[in-house]
């Protein structure tokens, strides 16, 4: 089923120079694309080829100035009121920086229960209880569900800002950078996490990333964007094994790897 | 080979409200000339303290034991005087960002004829010229041109590149390099790689790569130091830490690295981590 389809998006900047002269810029150029229920589609791309700009205009955070944004069956390209409403119920992002998206002066408790009361999920007596279950749910305890963001680690932290996208029970959660900024060995448990989540609720992800290995760790499908357009888009397979475009080829080759002949006796002695 | 740089026992400990803490303790490596070390180790484990304690460049109020020595003479203790001689000179660093770095208000041209100046006099003119062919050294296209360019005009990738032009100016023994490309796009990553590869074995220089990526390092260093929350792992060659590692954090690193020649329907990584109440809140 297809969950969300993107027609032709696209954004464009205009700025003035000191002399009033116009000048403007293409972000993202008629990019098309489908998410299916279930699965992760993974937007890679180098800064500056519109990979954000594109998370932004699909979590309708920012409108586009062309094309059209369906979800669901249903045009929410221009959504306002009670459809945006509905849209942001089942649409969710997750951030790079889960310090500056959560706020400092709530308890996760409250963080957690924001959702609940602006969507009204929850009845009032068991907001508490739910809080407690969506923070069982990502692996924290919930007996910390008093504490401050400020008081736990950055991978944690996320895992916090992962809890509060599915608060709601989102059909979408688009995670933009969402474990950029973590150590390695953070990183992978959150990846873990987040396909876990997965198994067990069937909801989407669009996950926006420039790191291509950890995209393969999670992606069923990839589109690797370049100065706004979507250059090669195919399943992570074949995007990853058999990559037809000749951008897609030199990303590939840039990533640094570990000799896999170290790689083969590391395994063998362990 | 003989050794560059000397690094023993080395400890930085800084004053906090609840007693002093060792953010480094009891390091010790070398690093040979014309070699690449490798310092890998995640947030809070001391790599960048243990690179500015080498450069005489601690935050106020730290101590330091132990010993550096760089060419057998002893850096610990000497005076700042003494030590800003030195850097720039026999010893050069670059930081991830090099926007940070370099003072917006001057062109490149000019900082680095200062920089050039401080260490070797000589005339603007003669300066000038030697800014060109570093610039081009690092292969900047028309020099002559970017040498009067601002930072700003730069891309990320080509500021990098600027740094080390200014770095190398006065061909220091040792490079120290700290996370030099981790802000930059895989691509641009790979250029710089092989630049600071190709630079290194024409000019000899020792070089300390500081880095969380596993993947990078093992492209680079022949010696790899891991480190975590201020302590030495481990340290061997490259093909020791990476294919015969000894210590479970290694192995724990290496396993969590995301591979991209593994696919979703691999085993999931992470099976030897714990829980994420481990993760230690600094």
């Amino acid at each position: 089923m297809t969950l969300l389809r993107a027609e032709s998006l696209t954004k464009r900047f205009v700025s003035r120079g000191p002399l009033g002269a116009r000048a403007e810029f293409t972000a993202v150029d008629q990019v098309s694309f489908e998410v299916q229920l279930g699965e992760t589609l993974a937007v890679v791309g180098e800064s500056g080829s519109g990979k954000s700009t594109t998370a932004r205009m699909i979590a309708k955070l920012m409108d586009p100035t062309a094309g059209t944004l369906e979800f669901d069956g249903e045009d929410v390209t221009h959504a306002k009121g009670a459809a945006l409403a509905r849209f942001r119920a089942n649409v969710q992002v997750v951030f790079q920086d889960p310090f500056s998206s959560l706020n400092p002066r709530h308890t996760v408790e409250r963080i957690l229960m924001a959702p609940l009361v602006y969507q009204g999920i929850a009845p009032k007596g068991s907001r508490r209880e739910h809080a407690k279950e969506l923070m069982e749910r990502v692996g924290l305890n919930p007996d910390h569900s008093l504490r401050y963001p400020a008081q736990f680690s950055g991978g944690q932290a996320q895992r916090i800002g992962i809890a509060r996208a599915l608060a709601v029970n989102p059909k979408l959660v688009i995670c933009d950078e969402a474990v950029s900024a973590l150590d390695v060995s953070v990183q992978a448990q959150v990846i873990e996490l987040l396909r876990r989540l997965q198994r067990e609720s069937g909801f989407s992800y669009v996950f926006i990333a420039h790191d291509l290995a950890v995209v393969r760790q999670i992606a069923h499908r990839v589109a690797v964007m370049s100065k706004g357009r979507i250059v090669e888009i195919g399943p992570a397979r074949q995007v990853f094994d058999d990559p037809q475009d000749e951008y897609t080829r030199t990303l590939l080759a840039a990533i640094p790897r570990i000799d896999p002949e170290w790689d083969r006796r590391r395994r063998e002695r362990s | 080979m003989s050794e560059l740089l000397v690094v023993q026992d080395l400890t930085v400990t800084f004053p906090t409200t609840r007693g002093p803490v060792d953010v480094v303790r009891g390091v010790s490596f070398a690093v040979g000339r014309d070699e690449t070390v490798g310092i890998v180790g995640e947030s809070g484990s001391g790599k960048s303290m243990t690179s500015l304690a080498i450069m005489g460049l601690l935050p106020k109020g730290a101590t330091t034991r132990g010993s550096i020595r760089l060419n057998g003479t002893e850096l610990l203790g000497r005076p700042d005087r003494e030590l800003r001689r030195l850097r720039g000179d026999q010893m050069s660093m670059i930081f991830q960002d090099p926007l940070s770095s370099l003072n917006p208000y001057y062109t490149v041209g000019l900082q680095i004829e200062e920089m050039y100046r401080a260490h070797r006099g000589g005339t603007r003119k003669a300066a000038r010229e030697v800014a060109i062919r570093a610039l081009g050294h690092v292969g900047l296209p028309e020099p002559e041109r970017r040498v009067d360019y601002y930072p700003h005009q730069f891309s990320g990738g080509q500021r990098q590149r600027v740094m080390i032009a200014m770095a190398l100016v006065c061909e220091p023994a040792l490079l120290i390099a700290d996370e030099p490309t981790t802000a930059l796009d895989v691509t641009v990553q790979a250029q710089i790689l092989r630049l600071l590869a190709g630079l290194q074995r024409e000019s000899g220089t020792g070089l300390v790569f500081i880095t969380h990526d596993l993947a990078v390092i093992s492209s680079i260093a022949t010696r790899v130091l891991v480190m975590r929350r201020g302590e030495q792992v481990e340290y061997g060659t490259a093909e020791q830490i990476f294919a015969e590692p000894e210590h479970e954090y290694t192995r724990m690193l290496l396993e969590s690295i995301p591979r991209i020649d593994d696919s979703l329907d691999d085993p999931p990584h992470g099976s030897l981590i714990g829980s994420p109440d481990d993760e230690v809140i600094l």
